[in-house]
Order: structure tokens, then sequence, then C-alpha cells
């Protein structure tokens, strides 16, 4: 687990080979947008992936392949796809550019659904095996509800801060906890609230009763 | 710089059919023949390729071509990328379990993407097969999974964001044909073996602990030493 609030470079590695789900992928590409010295190693592990697309042995493309491809720059595909850059003035500041494919105009676009006290959710994705992505927000000064996981729970501070024991997280650091994280219980620091884009693979389990009540309802 | 990038524009009109595809498989990524002063500027990089020399485009580097492609909107360029990158891709996706057929295709698919974005290559923000891979992953969950996978911005808006002790730093030229020789071969076996599975098997270093059944510190320090050859050798040459 990290205690530095960075992603652990076998994270990275995953990131780069494709094989983290949405939840993950996009904790981790918010995460990123953060921190140049994980995006160079990102490029690394990025670089040993087009190493083996080179390292391949060349499959022979079928004889019209090269025809075929370029009727399709013919047919209107030829177009470039124009990257769409609207002017900083319109840009959302208030979130990692990866969220904007949910948050298009960030944070002002959030629904937030009532949690607990102090505390609201939105869902932004839900896979078939539980897994879930989705942002918090908690009011300064509000203790989250004691919880144990059964997976493994990622969350990235957006805004705000809060800590756990010790640890104390900020914009941009990452809190990996899982199963060996038992009671685990943030505490949001005085003042603004804290926004955090959670990934949860497995349902949470709180262990106050009206929070076990409350669980279903909230649907984490 | 203009000795490197020039060219005849009536090369523009080079027909596809003369291109060789034997001459396109012999160009390699090792050619060293970057330009230092890509800026991202499209009419500057215009200003320095109106050198008078003659030089077809099988006499470019790969990179080159994609300027051309990029600027020009060129198919002869484009071709000789497509001859040398496409069996690649084609191969690369089998191994990821494509079968022939839709390895073909989606090799195709990965090409006329190429196409598309060529504006958006940039060589010193990436290696051309780098870029590649990335164009060629995404595809491939995009089809398997019906899942666009995030993105990293590195050179968006988000710069504000980044801690202050790690704001822009120049622009790290890595574009070197040293570099470009395979990182894989500084690899061990163990280390190997999980690049693999990450790699082709789409399995994340939980998943491949389970697989070989190791545990996870194992995977977990196979894969930080894998980073710490990845990391030298981009180093050695930045």
């Amino acid at each position: 687990m990290t205690h530095t609030g960075l992603l652990p470079q076998e994270w990275l590695m995953d990131y780069a080979a494709g094989s983290l789900n949405e939840a993950h992928a996009m904790v981790v590409a918010c995460h990123l947008q953060y921190h140049k010295n994980l995006q160079d190693d990102l490029r690394a592990a990025e670089d040993l992936g087009g190493d083996l697309l080179m390292s391949n042995q060349p499959e022979k493309m079928a004889a019209d392949s090269l025809d075929k491809v370029l009727s399709r720059l013919d047919a209107g595909e030829a177009e470039p796809i124009e990257v769409q850059r609207s002017t900083p003035s319109e840009m959302p500041t208030d979130v990692p550019a990866p969220l904007q494919k949910y948050l298009k105009n960030g944070l002002s676009d959030c629904k937030w659904r009532i949690m607990g006290p102090g505390m609201r959710q939105m869902k932004l994705w839900s896979g078939e095996k539980g897994e879930c992505l989705w942002l918090l927000k908690a009011k300064g000064g509000t203790q989250i509800p004691v919880h144990d996981h059964k997976g493994l729970e990622m969350t990235l501070i957006l805004k705000g801060s809060y800590h756990v024991g010790d640890e104390h997280y900020t914009p941009g650091l990452l809190e990996m906890a899982d199963q060996d994280h038992h009671s685990h219980q943030p505490v949001i620091d005085e003042g603004e609230d804290c926004i955090c884009l959670v990934a949860t693979e497995a349902p949470i389990k709180i262990h106050s009763l009206v929070g076990r009540m409350l669980q279903p309802l909230i649907g984490l | 710089m203009s000795d490197v990038l020039t060219q005849d524009v009536t090369a523009d009109k080079a027909t596809v059919g003369a291109i060789n595809s034997a001459a396109a498989n012999a160009f390699s990524l090792t050619k060293h023949g970057l330009t230092s002063d890509y800026d991202g500027k499209r009419a500057k990089r215009g200003d320095i390729m109106d050198g008078n020399t003659h030089s077809s485009v099988s006499d470019m580097t790969h990179e080159q071509l994609m300027v051309k492609i990029a600027d020009d909107r060129d198919r002869a360029a484009f071709a000789v990328v497509f001859d040398y990158f496409a069996p690649r891709v084609k191969s690369h996706l089998m191994k990821m379990g494509l079968n022939s057929q839709g390895a073909e295709d989606m090799a195709q698919d990965v090409l006329v993407i190429v196409w598309q974005k060529a504006f958006q290559f940039d060589p010193q923000k990436a290696k051309l097969s780098t870029w590649i891979f990335r164009i060629a992953r995404n595809k491939f969950i995009d089809l398997t999974r019906k899942q666009k996978y995030p993105e990293v911005n590195a050179d968006d808006h988000m710069h504000n964001m980044l801690a202050p002790e790690e704001t822009d730093k120049p622009i790290e030229q890595m574009q070197d044909a040293e570099i470009v020789s395979s990182a894989l071969e500084h690899l061990n076996e163990d280390q190997r073996k999980v690049i693999d599975l990450s790699f082709y098997k789409e399995m994340s270093h939980s998943q491949i602990a389970e697989h070989l059944s190791l545990p996870l510190g194992t995977v977990k320090s196979r894969i930080r030493l894998a980073f710490q050859v990845l990391r030298k050798k981009m180093g050695d040459t930045i």
C-alpha cells in the first residue's frame, strides 16, 4: 500500500498494458494529471508496449489491405479528427481532464445524492462484478463512517483534504486501502468541502447499524 | 536542420504504386533523422522543408513521413508507414487473442486512425512505435470491452494542476536513435514473463500473481525492477 499518496508502479504498468477496468483506469488517468514524474514513468511503460509491438514477427496483411484503407480515407474518413480544443476560459479547471468524460463542465455538472450526515455521492460508472466509480463530497469536519473493505478502495482527492490517522491527503494524492485496512475511518479536514473520486471493487462494509441500514439505499 | 527534412514538394504526388514495400520494410526506426527544432508549429516546420534536395518518401524516416502525412495529407508517405506498421500491429493484436481476420480488420482501423490523428503525433513527446501502440491498445479495449480507455493528456491545460515542484521541465529529447533499441533485451526472463502476461493477456498485477501462483509482493517487485531498467534506459539518453 502506498503511504506517499502516489500510485505504485505496478499500477502504472497495468494502466500502460490496458488491463485496468474503467473505474481504476479513470482514477489512474486523473491522478497522473497532477504528477509529471508519474507521467514520465508511464511513458517508459508505454514505450515497452511500443517495443513489444516492434518485436513482433510481422504478420502479412491481406493483399487488398492498403487499398481498402486508402479507399476509407477517400470515403470521408480522411478528414483529420480535430481535437476539441475549447478556449481556456471554457475549460473546467476544477476536474482533471479525463473526468470530463462524465463531467463535461466540471464539478458544476454534479448531481449529488445524500449518502449520510455531511456526505453526498454521485455514481459515475458501475461494472458487472460490483466495481464502482463514484464521487464523494463531504463537509469539512465530517467523520466518514468506520468501514472495512472487501476489495480495494482507491480515493483520489480533487478538492479539500482529509486525514487517516497520521496520513494527510490533499488534492492530487491517492489513497489506496484494501482488506488489510480494517476500520478505515478518514476524517475530513475542517474548512472547505472535500471532493474525491473513488473506485471501489466490492461494496464497502459499514460498521454502524445505521450505516448498514443505509447502505442498500446508497448503493455503494 | 534543413538538410534533414528536405524534400521536393512535387514528390507529394508520387503514386502509391510507386512505393516499394521492400524498401519500406528496409526502413528502421533506429534511423536517425529528427530535427530538434520541431516545436509543434506547423508553419515553422513548413519553412524548414523548403530545401531543394530531391528525395522521395522512401528516403525519409518514419517520423518525417508522419510530418508529411500531417501537413500534406501525403498518401505515398502514408503507404510507407502502413507497410511497415500494419503487419506489426496485426501481429500484436493476434498475440492479444484476436484471430487473423479480426486482427487484420483492427489493424486497418488503427492505421486509419494514424492517418486521422497524424497531426497530434509529436516526436518529442513519444516514439512513433509507442504512439501507435497506444492507438492499438485503445482500439482493442474500445472494441472488445466497449470501453473508451481514459487517456492521460500530458500536454493539456491541466498543467495548472501540477504540484509546484513538478511544473514544466523543458521537454526532454528522448527520440534519440540509440534508445529506440528495445528495452526488452534488458529484462530478465521472470520480468519478461510478467510483462507478456500484462500486455498480451490484459492481466493486472494481482491477476498475474494468481496465475503464476506467486506472492503478490514478488510480482510487484519484478515490475518495479523492470521500471528501474526502463527509467535507466531513458535516463541514460536524456
